[in-house]
């Protein structure tokens, strides 16, 4: 029985374990990898995958995907950068990025998809070389530099230690006490099905949080992008488990008949997932030429797939109705690290793609033996 | 008499909480045609997977004699080489490739190189269509353009270049026209001389006369008398083998109190969504009255979940006419108006279109209705509210779980059908749609599934139930509808209502008065 129980928590936590034995490994093999200076590296890294991973796992779990998420990065780091550059400051410039190249592109995809339905899988894959095109158009082919403290402090700023470890203590108490309502609740109501989950999740966390203070609690702080990650990837995580909406994402995903069936905007559903992915695709645009204190029509190539690799790798089915934004996260995270680890361990890039393939493709293997059980 | 070829003896077969088959015996001679008649879920088409060996041995009890060897399958394909072949109601044909290339699927003849050889392979299938007299269609026709009843006699022709003796035909003319028909019986006779043994499932009786040497019976999974010679039986004996006894008392009694109209259907009309100009219902109108069990009974195919789902809102833009709730004209455009204006749906296949099997009980059964248990605002699920009412459902149902976040996959169908009960109950309807609600489920749930009917409809809820089940329908309703091929052709009142009468209208041998 207890073997049994310790078995089914390396399955259902099998990406993170493989995540802490990728790290650990590393770290002996190089001291480099667990400075905080490197993690933090790590983590800035992550986001832009991550903050595209999250609208990315909302796609395909209403069975859906998007392959020009690459394609939006780069229109939108093109766009932001041309508006700076005509002189419109990075306040204005942002949010009519967000909105112009976002917003309309994801637009368009929702539309064909979710009026007409046609099959994501093509709308998107038009859309990825359109906006590739807009992109290398808008720029002439040739990058767009832009020279605004304020815009790159965006990208590459810091919160400095000491706010970040008032930050950190304050997050740390309202998910103690969220935590602790919540095994109330349970206890009363008798549900013990889940405690061990939950007590899982209070060790996961109280190890995250020890490690942010680790890495981000000195030096330079915490790096604005990371910041804006875990405050979109917290939103989300609260929207797919606690909010009508994310109920409706996984009856889509499950079931679309049963779920127009039960009375829910099917047509409307898809349009605001796909509007969303559009939203954060552009946002990581903006935050990298934010960082790169310019852009190049050419940037977020192939995003769509580490992307994709992320939200897989994280278990969420292709199939549409499981899955989760955490999941993703560790994803994202496991790509990071590996490709930090063996760029730090000198492996050369064209070794680094075929061995990230060969772990995407493990990844659904093992997803798809899970799913035969 | 000719040869018995074919002899089914104590037939059983269990599914998990369902006994399908239930002691089957009957034989068929070479030569003839035996048709099996039955109600829907009497059994007939699991009789035949047996038969054909889609459920092979030892998955059901019993002896299968052909030609008087007692023969076990263990795969379609043993069944097939010892001549027994089946023509589903659903044809397997592959509709882009040629007829030849379907009658002769994976044993085409081949050339010294193994290619395909494409004139041997036409020229076989000539002779095999010139043997049936088929003029209608070349070996070289795609099947994608061929009419259904064509795509039947490509089937047969399949079967017969199998050597099949025995052909079962399962509702053959269901997609048929008369034309169709006309041909579709022209080739049985024709077979009948060559010696080939048919067994054909039907329910449309004048068929059955026409066409039929002898007749067996088929209910609740149990052969009704002997095999009888089809000249010495009435049709109102046969439907009085079909119906049988009488309802027992697994019905509430009834004690309810007819309110206000509340649902008026007029003229509703609903295409057909492949051929243009054909209609699946046809100027459909009635009312539903508050504290009312209205029964809507039928073959299957008659248009019943057509016209449940096109008052659901599930296909506005194939829906015409009329729908008032309450005395006001309402447009639903899409299920989600249909849920507003308090109507309900639980509709017939439940894994297709009513459960999300991934997901927890809890899930499933506040889905339909998240507002009552979320924020105004953003909806943020209140967890706590949702266990409350969940738990409140599941104790009230009696859904045999130990957790409200058990999967619904796992659960048995009774389990699983009160969960959807739960889910339309949450959204408190005013009018609660239910397509066959008891299809599939053992009968200790389908009591209480009655059970709470009758409750509901104590409680002024107006209930619209679709049965293929005779005695369910008798049973529960306080008015029933009869509808055949699309249209309503009878309503009866609990007083007037009889097995017979309904079936006589539903099979259409009576079509006219009420």
């Amino acid at each position: 029985m207890r073997q049994n129980q310790a078995l089914q928590f390396i399955k259902t936590n099998a990406t993170l374990i493989a995540l802490v034995v990728l790290s650990v490994a590393l770290a002996l093999a190089d001291p480099t990898f667990s400075t905080a200076r490197n993690l933090s590296n790590v983590a800035r890294q992550v986001t832009i995958v991550g903050i595209v991973g999250v609208g990315m796992t909302m796609v395909i779990l209403i069975a859906g995907i998007d392959l020009s998420v690459g394609s939006v990065v780069g229109v939108a780091a093109v766009v932001v950068t041309l508006l700076m550059q005509a002189g419109i400051a990075a306040w204005i410039a942002v949010p009519l990025t967000l909105v112009v190249v976002g917003g309309v592109i994801g637009m368009w995809n929702g539309f064909w998809i979710a009026r007409y339905r046609i099959p994501p899988f093509i709308i998107t894959l038009g859309m990825l070389t359109i906006a590739r095109g807009v992109a290398l158009t808008l720029s002439g082919g040739s990058s767009v530099a832009v020279a605004d403290p304020r815009f790159a402090s965006l990208g590459g700023g810091y919160i400095p230690p000491v706010p970040t470890l008032v930050i950190l203590a304050v997050s740390a108490a309202l998910y103690g006490t969220m935590l602790i309502r919540g095994l109330g609740e349970r206890w009363k109501s008798g549900g013990r099905g889940k405690l061990d989950r939950l007590a899982a999740g209070a060790i996961i966390a109280a190890v995250g949080f020890a490690l942010a203070v680790y890495v981000f609690g000195r030096g330079d702080g915490l790096p604005v992008p990371v910041a804006i990650f875990v405050i979109i990837a917290a939103a989300a995580i609260f929207v797919l488990g606690h909010t009508r909406f994310g109920r409706r994402l996984y009856a889509l995903g499950g079931n679309e008949e049963a779920a127009r069936l039960s009375g829910i905007n099917v047509t409307r559903t898809k349009m605001i997932v796909y509007v969303t992915v559009s939203l954060l695709a552009a946002l990581s645009g903006i935050l990298l030429a934010s960082r790169l204190n310019g852009a190049s029509p050419n940037l977020g190539t192939m995003f769509e797939l580490d992307a994709i690799a992320a939200v897989v790798i994280g278990g969420t089915s292709l199939a549409g109705g499981s899955g989760t934004i955490g999941g993703t996260i560790i994803g994202a995270l496991i790509i990071g690290v590996l490709n930090n680890g063996m760029s730090l361990l000198g492996v050369s890039s064209f070794y680094q793609l075929i061995i990230k393939g060969l772990i995407i493709s493990l990844a659904v293997w093992f997803d798809v033996l899970q799913k035969r059980k | 008499m000719s040869e018995v070829v074919l002899k089914m003896e104590q037939i059983v077969k269990e599914f998990p909480g369902v006994r399908a088959l239930d002691n089957v015996n009957f034989e068929a001679r070479a030569g003839e045609v035996l048709a099996l008649v039955g109600e829907n879920g009497a059994g007939k088409s699991t009789l035949m997977k047996v038969l054909g060996g889609v459920w092979p041995y030892p998955s059901y009890q019993g002896d299968i004699f052909i030609k008087g060897e007692n023969r076990r399958f263990y795969t379609t394909r043993e069944a097939e080489e010892s001549g027994v072949a089946i023509i589903y109601q659903e044809l397997n044909l592959i509709p882009e490739l040629s007829v030849a290339e379907n009658i002769f699927l994976d044993r085409q003849p081949t050339n010294r190189l193994g290619a395909i050889d494409w004139r041997k392979l036409n020229s076989d299938t000539q002779t095999l269509l010139d043997e049936l007299g088929i003029r209608d269609f070349k070996p070289a026709d795609q099947v994608k353009h061929l009419t259904v009843g064509k795509q039947q006699m490509v089937e047969i022709a399949k079967a017969l270049s199998k050597r099949a003796r025995i052909l079962v035909l399962d509702e053959p003319t269901s997609a048929l026209t008369d034309r169709e028909v006309a041909e579709l019986f022209r080739i049985i006779r024709k077979l009948k001389q060559d010696g080939v043994c048919m067994c054909y499932i039907s329910h449309k009786m004048e068929e059955i006369k026409q066409i039929a040497d002898r007749v067996v019976v088929l209910r609740d999974g149990q052969t009704i008398g002997d095999v009888t010679a089809i000249t010495d039986i009435t049709l109102d004996q046969i439907i009085a083998r079909m119906v049988g006894r009488d309802i027992k008392d697994m019905f509430p009694a009834p004690a309810r109190q007819r309110g206000e109209k509340i649902l008026e259907v007029r003229n509703l009309e609903v295409d057909h969504p492949d051929l243009a100009g054909e209609k699946r219902v046809r100027k459909a109108s009635f009312s539903a009255y508050r504290g009312e069990i209205l029964g809507i009974a039928g073959l299957m195919g008659a248009g019943r979940t057509e016209l449940v789902s096109a008052i659901f809102g599930a296909c506005p833009d194939a829906t015409h006419g009329e729908v008032l709730v309450a005395g006001n004209r309402i447009d639903i455009r899409s299920p989600a108006d249909a849920i507003d204006h308090g109507i309900a749906l639980l509709t017939e296949d439940r894994k297709a279109f009513g459960l999300f099997l991934g997901q927890s009980i809890a899930f499933n059964t506040t889905i339909a209705s998240l507002p009552t248990i979320s924020s105004r605002s953003i909806g943020v699920i209140d967890a706590a509210r949702e266990r409350a009412l969940v738990e409140k459902y599941v104790a009230q149902l009696g859904v045999k779980t130990h957790d409200i976040d058990s999967i619904v996959g796992t659960l048995s169908g009774g389990n699983q059908q009160k969960v959807i009960l739960g889910r339309w109950l949450n959204a408190g309807p005013k009018i609660f749609i239910l397509d066959e609600p008891t299809r599939g489920i053992d009968i200790g749930a389908k009591v209480e599934i009655y059970k709470l009917l009758d409750r509901l409809a104590g409680e002024g809820v107006a209930i619209v139930m679709i049965s293929s089940e005779l005695p369910e329908v008798l049973g529960m309703s306080d008015r029933i509808l009869v509808m055949r091929e699309g249209a309503i052709v009878a309503e009866f009142t609990r007083k007037q209502a009889t097995k017979e009468a309904i079936m006589e209208y539903a099979t259409g041998a009576r079509r006219t008065g009420q």
